[in-house]
């Protein structure tokens, strides 16, 4: 397309772009960077000299088991939401076409619905005195009421419940595209069931898998409200940590340097996400 | 694998998903006080969440809020899809990537960026700082929505138009803007969606002078149980089946 | 459709602007469930100023949020407790408060007026005072508890609240070993921190919004609550008694302080004033069970409430008793790095 820098349309649309982009996307995240090597003032959040002490704290045993602990939950709720999701999706994928719009609807329409709410509600169900120990004693299954409120699990479930749809969307996609024949070809070359799933199958869903993984894991570790409702508000995220430190402590290097550990965390997911994407592309076709 | 075996799961995970609606949705009729008992059916909560002062305004707030930042990001969004539909310019790839980036980093990330930077200017925290910050989370997600319109669309059109006489900007309204109408009210409502719902970076980036729905209902959910949160979230979730259902009617009667 | 689409977005518009015409505006900045709505409602019918109610539910919380809107002025009045309050006067983070424009300032109690913590009153104005003291549900709890020691008993396991109060967290384990509550001794508040990890596993909740919510639904039985938050919850459950430690219990005061750069101090002196009103002062004493330092509303406080201990306490029950003190930034950061790993549940 033949277009001349001097079309004015063209040039304020560019302009508007990247003005908005780099004043509210660029200039703030180099700030974030700048933040985390500079000093914590009581007064003004933050002064020089520039070090890296932010990122020695984090290094720092205490704080290493904080974060490593945060990341364990936010993996257990992706491991949960790929082990719910995976058949979830499959299962889907073989669902007649026009009821699977549906059924896709269905699986949406929580996610329009306010996420603080629903997290909300979730505590109306595990509270000691709630509906799910209600039940379950009026079955007389348990004699006591189970602790799940304010519990690591609850937190958890809590996450699950917010991320699955995020899971489950890349994961059908794939599973969708997935090409009959090749399940075919892997049959008539006899290969059992259980060997065309890990060879055929498993390799081909992973680019849906990490994509699932990355929309799920790195929410997961932020979503500081789900440990504030369901976790007895506990530091259960690194979102709370980084918040904590923004809003209560008043560290900002230190928080800043938190978030830039996530930022990095996000990137290297990414990158395996490309990586894998392009291998497919390689040997699949 | 037999038929009714994912057939059962998935009806179970359905199942699961829609009990805790389903129970916000009874409670909100709760009579009851302490919330966990049934008693009987009333309508007091949502007399109470109306009787309230401060939350019908953050009601207000939080629906003129969500409507800006979708209107100006829907806006935006097009233009730099187009932009990058059709324009060859220098750093293509990394304003793709920027917005990408936005994308997919956790909201906490984005927040404090931006907390930082009205901090730095001395934004007032307040509609314009929320505001911003919004529209930029809702950016990307116009953006992909435009694009994939787009390139599902017959490029000799914009040609005939621009060999017909029509000026970029003249061609842009006529014939691109009717082609990607569906996928800006997707975005649009998407963007809508998006900025009712967000709690984390109105969190950071929000002032006294305009107290919003979601900071709101945190902070009565923090307090503990409270039956006006079940009323609220029904009112919430029709609200929002509204604007779906609205929007997949627009979409069905735009493809005819 | 389109005019549709635009004429809904012009009406909201249209209703978006008005509701932000010219009227007198107070941004309060409080703790959560620390004024009766009906005291908002009947301000603002007296005086026309509309009151926007925001809450915290830590004095770290609130500095931190007020220092970030500092140039912004977003608040015309909050809340501090005892030692934040000299802190932020220090800090020159406050506005003088015109006595000329406060009724019934000398209603306040001598003992509680003319402290260390900002001498004359120049920046400060009392609002309530309390105690946090402990929580328990006889319903559920056999025997009797006098301590604070009382909470590591193993049989609590999963059934303890504890305030989200990093200072009084640590004042309580602090007392517990003996040591003052405003330690700024590192050895110390290790060692305090040493004995809360012990604690963890048996701490359902933390809790500084509500703290009686968890015991009114039935999550725990024991734990920290406020005096005042104790009062409120026996209205739902009257097995909640509140109990005087014998280590002693964190008293503070919480006072009116104008933020400097307050958009309305006008409307700041006022809602002070009126505050002060006897009647006010005893209504909001009777509502939410704290203790008013207006001896003019004492007067009028119902029997029930001026005679209960949970709000009034008694000379003995006060032996022991510290207030909270301002310890500087350094041991702060001791605390701070200590809560952070607690809350993480390790």
């Amino acid at each position: 397309m033949g277009n001349t820098l001097q079309q004015p349309f063209r040039t304020a649309v560019l302009v508007l772009v990247w003005g908005w982009l780099l004043l509210l996307v660029f200039t703030p995240n180099l700030l974030v960077v700048g933040a985390s090597v500079m000093t914590r003032d009581p007064s003004t959040f933050i002064s020089l000299p520039m070090n890296l002490d932010a990122y020695r704290q984090l290094l720092n045993p205490l704080y290493l088991d904080v974060f490593l602990h945060s990341l364990y939950m936010a993996a257990m709720t992706t491991l949960i939401c790929l082990v719910i999701g995976y058949p979830f999706a499959w299962s889907l994928s073989k669902v007649a076409r026009k009821n699977r719009l549906l059924l896709i609807f269905l699986l949406i329409v929580p996610f329009w619905t306010n996420s603080l709410v629903r997290t909300y509600a979730l505590k109306l169900i595990l509270a000691t005195n709630g509906l799910l120990n209600n039940a379950l004693m009026a079955m007389g299954i348990i004699d006591e009421p189970m602790q799940m409120l304010y519990t690591e699990g609850a937190v958890i479930i809590g996450l699950v419940y917010l991320l699955l749809p995020f899971m489950i969307l890349p994961l059908y996609t794939v599973f969708e595209d997935l090409r009959e024949d090749f399940l075919r070809a892997s049959h008539d070359l006899g290969a059992g069931r259980w060997s065309t799933f890990i060879h055929v199958i498993v390799p081909l869903t992973l680019p849906g898998v990490l994509a699932g993984v990355m929309l799920v894991l790195l929410p997961a570790m932020g979503l500081f409200f789900v440990p504030d409702v369901l976790g007895g508000s506990r530091n259960l995220l690194v979102g709370n940590v980084i918040k904590n430190q923004f809003l209560d402590a008043r560290n900002w290097p230190f928080g800043a340097a938190a978030s830039i550990m996530l930022t990095l965390a996000m990137a290297f997911l990414m990158f395996a996400h490309r990586l894998s994407k392009r291998r497919i592309g390689e040997d699949g076709v | 694998m037999s038929r009714w075996l994912p057939r059962t799961y998935l009806t179970l995970v359905y199942l699961l998903l829609y009990v805790p609606i389903a129970v916000l949705v009874v409670f909100s009729f709760n009579d009851s006080r302490t919330g966990y008992e049934w008693g009987g059916l009333s309508l007091r909560w949502y007399e109470a969440l109306f009787n309230n002062r401060a939350m019908v305004q953050a009601m207000w707030n939080s629906l003129w809020l969500a409507l800006s930042a979708a209107t100006v990001s829907t806006l935006i969004g097009a233009l730099t899809a187009l932009a990058l539909h059709r324009y060859r310019f220098r750093g293509k790839q990394v304003l793709n990537g920027m917005l990408f980036i936005v994308m997919m980093s956790p909201e906490i990330v984005l927040a404090i960026s931006l907390l930082g930077l009205f901090l730095m200017v001395g934004l007032q925290l307040g509609y314009v700082s929320l505001l911003l910050a919004h529209v930029t989370f809702c950016l990307p997600f116009v953006v992909i929505t435009v694009m994939a319109r787009l390139s599902g669309f017959d490029e000799r059109l914009p040609e005939a138009a621009r060999d017909l006489g029509a000026s970029d900007f003249t061609m842009t309204r006529t014939v691109l803007i009717p082609v990607i109408m569906p996928a800006l009210l997707a975005g649009w409502l998407l963007g809508f969606t998006l900025s009712l719902d967000d709690v984390v970076v109105s969190t950071f980036v929000s002032g006294p002078s305009y107290e919003i729905l979601p900071l709101r209902i945190y902070s009565m959910v923090r307090v503990g149980l409270k039956p006006e949160v079940n009323a609220l979230g029904t009112l919430l979730l029709v609200f929002s089946l509204v604007m779906l259902m609205l929007s997949q009617w627009i979409l069905l009667r735009s493809k005819r | 459709m389109k005019k549709l689409a635009l004429a809904t977005m012009l009406a909201v518009g249209l209703t978006g602007c008005s509701s932000s015409e010219e009227t007198q505006v107070l941004n309060l900045y409080n703790w959560s469930e620390y004024m009766p709505q009906e005291v908002l409602d009947r301000f603002t019918d007296e005086t026309g100023i509309q009151v926007v109610y925001t809450t915290y539910d830590s004095n770290e919380a609130m500095y931190a949020r007020l220092k970030l809107l500092d140039d912004s002025a977003a608040y015309d009045l909050a809340v501090p407790s005892t030692y934040y309050v000299s802190k932020m006067r220090q800090e020159d983070l406050l506005m003088p408060i015109d006595r000329s424009k406060i009724e019934g300032f000398d209603n306040l109690s001598p003992e509680l007026v003319n402290l260390d913590i900002d001498p004359d009153n120049e920046y400060s104005v009392p609002f309530l005072w309390g105690t946090t003291g402990l929580g328990v549900d006889t319903a559920d709890v056999e025997g009797e508890v006098t301590a604070w020691a009382d909470l590591w008993d193993e049989r609590f396991e999963g059934r303890i609240v504890l305030t989200n109060d990093m200072r009084e967290v640590f004042h309580v384990a602090l007392r517990v070993l003996g040591y003052p509550g405003n330690s700024t001794d590192p050895e110390q508040i290790e060692e305090a921190y040493e004995k809360l990890a012990e604690l963890m596993p048996s701490v359902r909740t933390f809790n500084s919004d509500a703290p009686r919510m968890p015991f009114l639904e039935g999550e725990t039985d024991i734990g920290m609550i406020w005096n005042g938050e104790a009062v409120m919850g026996r209205d739902a459950l009257p097995t909640l008694e509140y109990v005087y430690p014998q280590e002693g219990i964190i008293a503070w005061l919480d006072s009116f302080v104008i933020p400097k750069n307050a958009k309305n101090p006008e409307a700041a002196h006022k809602f002070i004033s009126f505050v002060l009103t006897p009647e006010i002062s005893a209504l909001i004493s009777e509502d939410i069970g704290y203790a008013t330092p207006n001896l003019a509303a004492r007067e009028l406080l119902d029997e029930s409430v001026a005679n209960d201990r949970a709000s009034y306490p008694t000379a003995e029950d006060m032996i022991n008793a510290e207030f909270q003190t301002d310890i500087g930034d350094e041991a702060l950061q001791v605390y701070a790095k200590y809560w952070e790993k607690l809350k993480s549940g390790l």
